[in-house]
């Protein structure tokens, strides 16, 4: 057991690794921060003296282990464009990220499970089928369009929500939270949508299909036989069984949520790491964005690495001592 | 519980305090620092132009005008320029300012970590005759030094030293990158990176308020959707640009203006004009074609300027016939003719030249950088098309485009110039003189165009006092880079803003918002 969490973690740490040495190996694809950072005057003696002092001039592996040398101390480097530590900016933006995240991960869990129940139960009503083809949409539009729609609709006709930005944010000591004033909430609803639409289709259809599997079984045929209420057979009978898959794949979701979140940010000008990051592309800000994508793949190679253990937790043949896996 | 910081606080209560007149604007770019010497882009000096104030400013005509100093003249025949500042002015924390600020941000603006020492090229020394008195001895006789110093913006020289921000630090930030004491009509209030940045006014400004503004934010949105949407819904009063082809849509929605002028910067084709051989394209390897006059003259009369305005600028350019267009100081009127559009006469230069069938070559142009850059790229890959020569457009992000650029990796390529003092000398130093590193001359000049008279000319305009004199000289170096098309000027860019009904404000062409000549209705 113990040999194989050892070796999970190994493997992680060397993903992570490969990660940053692909996205170093990118930079300079992205472009070349130097004339974004000189004015118009600037001389080529100018440019040389910052690449140098950049320490941009270097082959892109040198500056991978600088970056690294930086990061095992905690010091992501100094952002190019706003001269603040990196640590510090993302910090300060990552709240905006996480509760955009977590109402969108609620909002596509709530109605995802709801509506898929409602459409497994009425699988034929008129409703059932509106809601279906609704949501067909829902996983064909692109993001942007959708959220430029509902500004469009519910901000520029409606005059009902704001179309961009967070609205008034409380300070509760280095975390700024949307969540205690009226603007602010108010700002959440369509970014969210926007963001949830799509996780929220896909629960939904995946509890649909798990509930029409259940439906069928021999054991809801005899809970209707010994008369229970459709209400019982359906919620604790039918939903209950349902919802293993449903949680493996929420969890997996949850990492994709916050790191499409780009997107929704970009046209909601929502001041999280997403639009951050955009914003580091634009400038070629590299510690910015050697800094963020360090971050995604920490998140991603940490949500799989519980997965796998938590998978060795359930299912005892994977404990081999032998490492035979 | 529930801890409120300062910031939040202060934040809630501007809020509350300024419903009636705040004003609140958005742009796509984020000034990058508060710090008005560290920088030297549009988007920082524009915003800080609210904060800080120079010795001149530029008034709705872009002439300069006093501020810090109430009147300059020159010295001796052109040794200097001595200014006599204003008294009775305060920074924004209450200190008064004199003559050693003055001489602390020269120090400070033209060091070697400063972005803006460029400024300071010309001036030997700054003394300080007296607490309001102020020389600056220039190398050479320098008439449009004034001019040349209007986003020069004076910072206090106790508060800015008492701070560890003595010099700017573009690299690592300092206390000025995220406040400002200045002596500007208005005064940093909160200061969110990349969100919001919100500012009052100063009461103890010394000028005559003309706006009615209690409060303005900033907030930066990228996405022009987005801007658009924000203005149309009321929550900003003004954006800043709007896209051009959302301008006609705007313009008939209600409760919402567009605002349309024309902006200082000038676009243009390039060519390699050292380059022996072609790089890119069917033609590569052969012998470079651009280095003939004939040739470059052949691409001027090919490319419909108009049309190109037609269509792509929804008619909100104007042809450019030079470098600088006719706000500028120095314009040569004398010059105002563009090669007219003329495809026969197009293809006869080609022939003359030894290319009746015409060639193959690349043309590098950024996607990002200008009003719909790379549509007009590729309005002009058709339009040479009709006279035989194929571009093969390569379009690419700004952050890439420069360095392409500097590695000469292009036979003809797109650039729009600014003239950072508005003055025609400038596009002439950085445009048209032969690259020389030394001297700092020609750092734009991508494509190596040299002609000696220019080069002989140039120091002689930058120290011309005589303005007719001047004018005579800029008049004969249009004259040459027009006859040898250097470049192929095409049109002034267009500067389109969008604002609601209720707000009056004057848009000027260097794309500055200023936000003291705002009222709101």
């Amino acid at each position: 057991m113990l040999n194989y969490i050892i070796r999970r973690v190994f493997q992680s740490v060397l993903v992570l690794l490969v990660v940053g040495l692909v996205a170093f190996s990118m930079f300079r694809f992205v472009g070349d921060p130097i004339d974004n950072m000189l004015g118009q005057e600037r001389t080529q003696a100018d440019i040389e003296r910052l690449r140098t002092q950049l320490g941009l001039d270097q082959p892109f592996p040198v500056q991978y282990l600088k970056f690294l040398e930086g990061a095992a101390q905690g010091n992501f480097g100094v952002s190019y464009r706003q001269g603040r530590p990196v640590a510090e900016i993302i910090a300060e933006r990552a709240p905006a990220t996480l509760e955009l995240a977590a109402v969108s991960g609620f909002f596509a869990i709530f109605f995802g499970i709801v509506l898929g129940v409602f459409t497994a139960i009425r699988r034929d009503g008129w409703a059932s089928n509106v809601i279906m083809t609704v949501s067909l949409i829902g996983v064909s539009l692109p993001t942007f369009l959708i959220g430029i729609l509902l500004i469009y609709i519910f901000s520029v006709e409606l005059d009902m929500l704001p179309s961009f930005g967070r609205g008034e944010v409380v300070d509760l000591g280095g975390w700024t939270t949307g969540f205690l004033t009226a603007s602010g909430l108010k700002a959440l609803i369509l970014p969210s949508i926007t963001l949830g639409l799509y996780q929220m289709t896909l629960i939904m259809r995946l509890v649909r299909a798990e509930m029409l599997e259940v439906l069928r079984q021999d054991y809801i045929n005899f809970a209707r036989a010994r008369g229970l209420s459709e209400r019982v057979v359906n919620f604790r009978h039918a939903l209950k069984n349902t919802l293993v898959p449903v949680i493996t794949v929420t969890g997996l979701q949850l990492g994709s949520i916050i790191a499409f979140a780009i997107i929704t940010e970009t046209v909601f000008q929502w001041p999280g790491v997403g639009l951050l990051f955009i914003n580091a592309i634009q400038f070629v800000d590299i510690p910015v964005m050697a800094a963020y994508l360090m971050l995604i793949s920490v998140m991603f190679v940490g949500i799989n690495l519980a997965v796998d253990l938590l998978y060795v937790a359930i299912d005892p043949r994977l404990r081999s001592e032998g490492g035979t896996v | 519980m529930l801890r409120l910081t300062a910031a939040t606080a202060l934040g809630l209560c501007l809020a509350t305090a300024a419903a009636a007149e705040s004003f609140k604007w958005a742009g796509t770019t984020d000034p990058q620092t508060m710090d008005p010497h560290a920088v030297n882009s549009a988007p920082v000096l524009g915003f800080l132009n609210n904060v800080y104030e120079g010795l001149v400013r530029r008034g709705k005509d872009m002439a300069i005008e006093p501020a810090l100093a109430t009147s300059w003249e020159p010295i001796g025949d052109g040794e200097g320029w001595r200014f006599n500042l204003r008294r009775d002015v305060k920074f924004h924390d209450g200190s008064d300012f004199d003559a050693d600020d003055v001489i602390f941000s020269y120090d400070r603006a033209s060091s070697e970590a400063a972005d803006v020492k460029g400024w300071f090229a010309p001036v030997a020394d700054v003394l300080k005759v007296d607490e309001f008195t102020v020389d600056v001895m220039t190398k050479a006789p320098n008439p449009i030094f004034p001019d040349s110093i209007a986003n020069w913006m004076i910072m206090d020289a106790a508060w800015t030293s008492q701070r560890d921000a003595a010099l700017p630090d573009k690299e690592n930030g300092n206390a000025a990158t995220l406040n400002a004491n200045g002596t500007g009509a208005f005064m940093l209030a909160d200061r969110q990176p990349g969100l919001q940045t919100t500012l009052v006014p100063f009461d103890g400004w010394w000028g005559e308020a003309e706006h009615n503004i209690s409060q303005a934010t900033f907030t930066p949105i990228q996405n022009p959707a987005t801007a658009v949407a924000a203005l149309l819904s009321g929550e900003v009063d003004l954006i800043n640009p709007v896209p051009i082809q959302d301008a006609v849509r705007l313009a008939e929605s209600e409760g919402v203006q567009v605002i349309q002028g024309i902006e200082a910067r000038v676009i243009m084709l390039g060519f390699a004009h050292e380059a022996e051989t072609l790089k890119y394209g069917a033609n590569a390897g052969d012998p470079n074609p651009f280095r003939d006059v004939r040739v470059r003259e052949a691409v001027a009369r090919a490319v419909n300027v108009p049309a190109i305005l037609q269509t792509i600028m929804r008619g909100n350019a104007e042809p450019a016939s030079q470098l600088v267009s006719p706000a500028m100081r120095g314009f040569s009127a004398a010059n105002d003719s563009r090669p007219e559009f003329d495809v026969d006469a197009a293809k006869a230069l080609l022939t003359e030249a030894g290319y009746p069938d015409g060639f193959g070559f690349g043309l590098k142009c950024p996607n990002n950088r200008y009003l719909n850059d790379e549509s007009v790229c590729q309005a002009v890959v058709s339009m040479l098309a009709q006279i035989g020569i194929t571009a093969e457009l390569d379009a690419m992000p700004v952050q890439n485009y420069w360095p392409e650029l500097r590695a000469d990796n292009y036979d003809m390529y797109l650039l729009g110039w600014s003239p950072g003092t508005f003055d025609h000398e400038h596009p002439i130093r950085f445009l048209a003189s032969t690259p020389n590193a030394e001297k700092k001359l020609g750092s734009w000049n991508f494509g190596g165009y040299s002609n000696a008279r220019i080069d002989e000319l140039l120091p002689m305009i930058q120290s011309e006092i005589d303005d007719g004199a001047r004018q005579a000289m800029l008049d004969e170096v249009t004259t040459l880079y027009q006859g040898e098309h250097a470049y192929v000027t095409m049109y002034v860019q267009p500067l389109v803003w969008g604002a609601g009904d209720n707000i009056a404000l004057t848009q000027r062409p260097d794309n500055f918002f200023i936000l003291r000549w705002v009222t709101v209705n």
